[in-house]
């Protein structure tokens, strides 16, 4: 599925948004399916037991406050993308190996498919979708942009989360501890010279912007 | 409970891979409930008392029962099985210690025993002193009647062996003669230095029977040793364990408990003579021969 | 591994606030529930749908579980639920135990050291991926090691410690803790118990199903490190196909105790290479009283890896083994 939203968005068959949002339709069966087909074990647990967590949350993602029917099992990615509509986190191995889901969770990077939806209940959660500013460009987004940091860019939401994260953490890195900040994130295009570049520049603006 | 375990194997293939363990506390409990229903239902068998003179003259004061070959057999596989059983499965049941080693080298003097076990009974001793005729049928069937308190006259002598010990003996010998020939098999799936590590050399559900064999086996042994253990210990048999130990059985014992005629005893010299021949005695101080039994 | 790009199976989630609730909660569900820490280990059994527990119990929100603080005879106690990160980057760990800081910050990628705990780093299950296909070996209960036959794919086992399972302990800071002469505390329904490292972790001659002591409805809470010896050496190695994120091949950790330019005591402990971190007793009483030299690291070495055995594939690791006990003896600053 994520794969065919890539291929089609390059053939240009649908616009990209258009079949993003086919994407968040069929996610939605998809994840309805899940709870329809998986058997005997089904039914038990959609009735909370007691002392077990309630489905319904409040969720803090990028400043805003989102009431959220979760189920217990479901991963902070999937809500993002087929709850809420953030689709600017990417599934890639959904194994915490690519880097894909990276978010912010606390100003700390964190991959979005690894972490469940119920264990960032009370915490502040940003996605790609809430690092620009009142129309202003994050530095690490305008870096993007002024770096062509990126080939196909699959890769590139969290990439640019875990930029953001690195800055935080060293606003002033050599080019190897940007490489070491950066290490949970793949690149199948082997574009790393260029993302390094691009976050080299992001600490160059996120400084000049402090 | 289930009996067996059961598992998916990579090809897919609902394959067994072992007896339920399950079936362990089966075993101990049916143990215990034998052992309890026995002391409390069994009264200790009442002794016929009278001995016949006649039969008496020219009996030594001891019999041999049990040769030394045939005593050092029995306590030699006693160690191995309970070596075996030990290290079987304890870990099982929660007290660990690293029992791959002692289990496997515990099983091979197991079959070392039992090898000289066939070839001392085919050689020295005679093959047809364990077998169950029709007078032992007789003879359970009396037993039986007189466990369940209805005595039907004076309980028949028995041969060498007792009915019920020989049926002990065909019981264990067939749940371990399963156990030696999985485990010899099983010996292919780990270290050792004598058999070459081969974990394919069977499929998975062959081998998963293997395992189920070996488990029930061992659980059918735990089973069968709490009992053995029990009538060894009853004071009415224990004259019968004490010549597991020294070899001999008095004379008033054997006329009370066997008959001369299924289990003949040739006439020979004093028991000082036996005691002197090395406690257990020579060949001569008793034969195995039984008349008119046999094929 | 198959790729199951959908939901995990539901299971019933428990959040507690306490250790001694999750404890009774993990009690109360016995082999049925899972204990939730970082999970980053977790939810790739249960997307692979290879572990299905009914309940999970999720350590999150219990705050006790977290922090690093210091003990009354010089030493530190970590919360089992401390952050990797936290571990790696506290003052008081870089300071005191430089070991466990540097085995820390090799541990994975930064997403994954930022939300894997110190507890679930060291009572993580193996990666032998047999095993983790949901095969049934010995290790998941069944009758068989798929990966210590002459045919296997067996790169990654071990080349001691074996029974059996050929599987190795992946954990980077399991060494570096068993080198500081840790103690873990294991909390259940029935109280608290200590066990030194060394004992903490277990072989598969003991038991097969498990890589540490930690039972079914025990819950690893902490984890205590002694008073630092004085002007210590330490080195730790760990070497791995790719830099980042993944597990080791084999790792080394060194404690060396060294006055007048000689060893007075030491610590070498060899992860990767057998089921558990193997401390390497033989090794570490030859170096005493000598100079931490290369040929002393060299004798070392060569006594480590005796008695060692390779697989089909992995014969590289005693000789990877004898290097890094070498390095951890003349390379320890």
């Amino acid at each position: 599925m994520l794969e065919a939203e890539v291929i089609q968005s390059r053939r240009g068959g649908f616009t990209r948004r258009k079949f993003i949002k086919g994407v968040i339709a069929a996610g939605a069966t998809a994840s309805a399916a899940g709870y329809l087909f998986r058997g005997s074990g089904v039914l038990a647990p959609m009735l909370s037991a007691q002392g077990a967590v309630e489905r319904l949350v409040t969720l803090s993602i990028n400043g805003q406050q989102r009431r959220v029917d979760v189920p217990k099992q479901e991963t902070l990615a999937m809500t993002l993308r087929y709850q809420l509509g953030l689709t600017g986190t990417k599934l890639g191995c959904d194994r915490a190996e690519c880097g894909a889901c990276t978010v912010l969770i606390d100003g700390v990077t964190h991959y979005g498919c690894s972490i469940l939806t119920h264990s960032v209940r009370g915490r502040e959660v940003t996605s790609i979708e809430g690092l620009e500013q009142d129309g202003q460009l994050h530095p690490v987004q305008q870096a993007v942009i002024d770096e062509g940091g990126f080939q196909c860019a699959f890769c590139a939401p969290g990439f640019t989360m875990s930029m953001v994260g690195m800055l935080t953490k060293n606003p002033d890195p050599t080019r190897e501890e940007a490489a070491h900040l950066l290490a949970g994130n793949l690149c199948r295009c082997g574009d790393y010279d260029k993302i390094l570049n691009t976050a080299m520049r992001a600490a160059e603006l996120s400084r000049s912007r402090a | 409970m289930e009996f067996l375990r059961r598992a998916l194997n990579p090809w897919g293939e609902d394959v067994p891979i072992g007896v339920s363990w399950d079936l362990i506390w089966a075993a101990v409990i049916i143990g215990a409930i034998f052992v309890v229903g026995h002391a409390l239902m069994v009264p200790k068998k009442v002794a016929t008392g009278e001995i016949d003179e006649d039969e008496a003259r020219g009996l030594p004061e001891k019999l041999q029962r049990h040769t030394p070959g045939a005593r050092g057999f029995h306590w030699s596989m006693s160690i191995a099985m309970f070596a075996l059983l030990i290290t079987a499965f304890f870990p099982v049941v929660g007290i660990q210690f690293p029992w791959v080693t002692i289990h496997w080298i515990a099983g091979v003097l197991l079959i070392l025993t039992v090898i000289y076990h066939i070839y001392h009974v085919f050689a020295k001793q005679d093959f047809w002193t364990m077998w169950i005729d029709r007078r032992d049928i007789a003879e359970g069937k009396q037993g039986l009647k007189a466990a369940l308190g209805r005595p039907e006259g004076k309980r028949p002598r028995s041969g060498k062996y007792p009915v019920d010990q020989k049926m002990f003996h065909h019981a264990a010998m067939v749940v371990t003669l399963g156990a030696v020939v999985t485990g010899v098999l099983m010996m292919f799936r780990i270290e050792n230095f004598l058999l070459p590590m081969n974990t394919y050399l069977f499929s998975d559900a062959a081998w998963g029977w293997v395992y189920v064999i070996h488990g029930v086996s061992g659980i059918g042994l735990i089973f069968l040793v709490i009992a053995h253990v029990y009538f060894a210990i009853r004071p009415e048999k224990r004259w019968m364990t004490w010549s597991m130990i020294n070899g001999w059985i008095d004379r008033d014992r054997y006329l009370e408990n066997h008959d001369p005629e299924r289990w003949v005893v040739p006439e020979q010299g004093s028991a000082a003579e036996l005691e002197a021949s090395g406690g257990g005695g020579g060949q001569a101080a008793v034969s195995d021969r039984v008349r008119g039994e046999g094929p | 591994m198959a790729v199951i790009r959908d939901m995990i199976p539901p299971f019933e989630l428990f959040q507690p606030a306490g250790v001694d609730d999750a404890v009774r909660l993990m009690e109360e569900h016995g082999d049925q529930g899972w204990v939730l820490a970082g999970g980053l280990d977790t939810f790739d059994w249960f997307k692979d749908r290879i572990k299905r527990p009914s309940a999970v119990i999720d350590l999150g929100g219990v705050d006790e579980l977290r922090g690093i603080s210091a003990g009354a005879d010089g030493g530190f106690a970590i919360g089992a639920m401390t952050s990797l990160t936290t571990v790696a980057e506290s003052a008081d760990v870089m300071s005191a135990y430089p070991l466990l800081a540097t085995a820390a910050v090799t541990v994975a990628t930064p997403q994954i050291r930022n939300q894997g705990t110190l507890g679930g780093n060291i009572v993580q299950d193996t990666r032998c991926w047999y095993y983790r296909s949901g095969w049934p070996c010995y290790r998941a209960g069944g009758n068989i090691c798929y990966a210590g036959t002459s045919r296997s794919m067996n790169r990654e086992h071990c080349i001691m410690g074996a029974s059996r399972c050929v599987a190795v302990n992946p954990s980077d800071t399991a060494p570096a803790l068993v080198a500081l002469d840790a103690e873990m505390v294991v909390a259940s329904t029935s109280g608290e118990r200590t066990y030194a490292a060394t004992d903490f972790f277990i072989g598969p001659d003991l038991d097969i199903e498990r890589m540490t002591v930690i039972e079914p409805g025990d819950l690893l809470t902490q984890i205590r490190l002694p008073a630092p010896w004085s002007g210590a050496r330490h080195y730790f190695e760990k070497v791995r196909d790719r830099k980042s994120w993944d597990f080791s091949l084999a790792s080394v950790a060194s404690m060396l105790n060294v006055e007048g330019g000689v060893i007075r005591d030491a610590r070498l402990v060899v992860n990767g290479i057998a089921p558990y971190p193997v401390r390497m007793g033989a090794a570490e009483a030859a170096v005493r009283g000598r100079e931490p030299s290369d040929e002393t690291g060299q004798m070392a070495g060569e006594i480590a890896v005796e008695g060692s055995r390779a697989l089909r594939h992995n014969d590289y690791k005693i000789a990877l083994t004898r290097n890094l006990v070498k390095r951890a003896i003349r390379d320890a600053a």
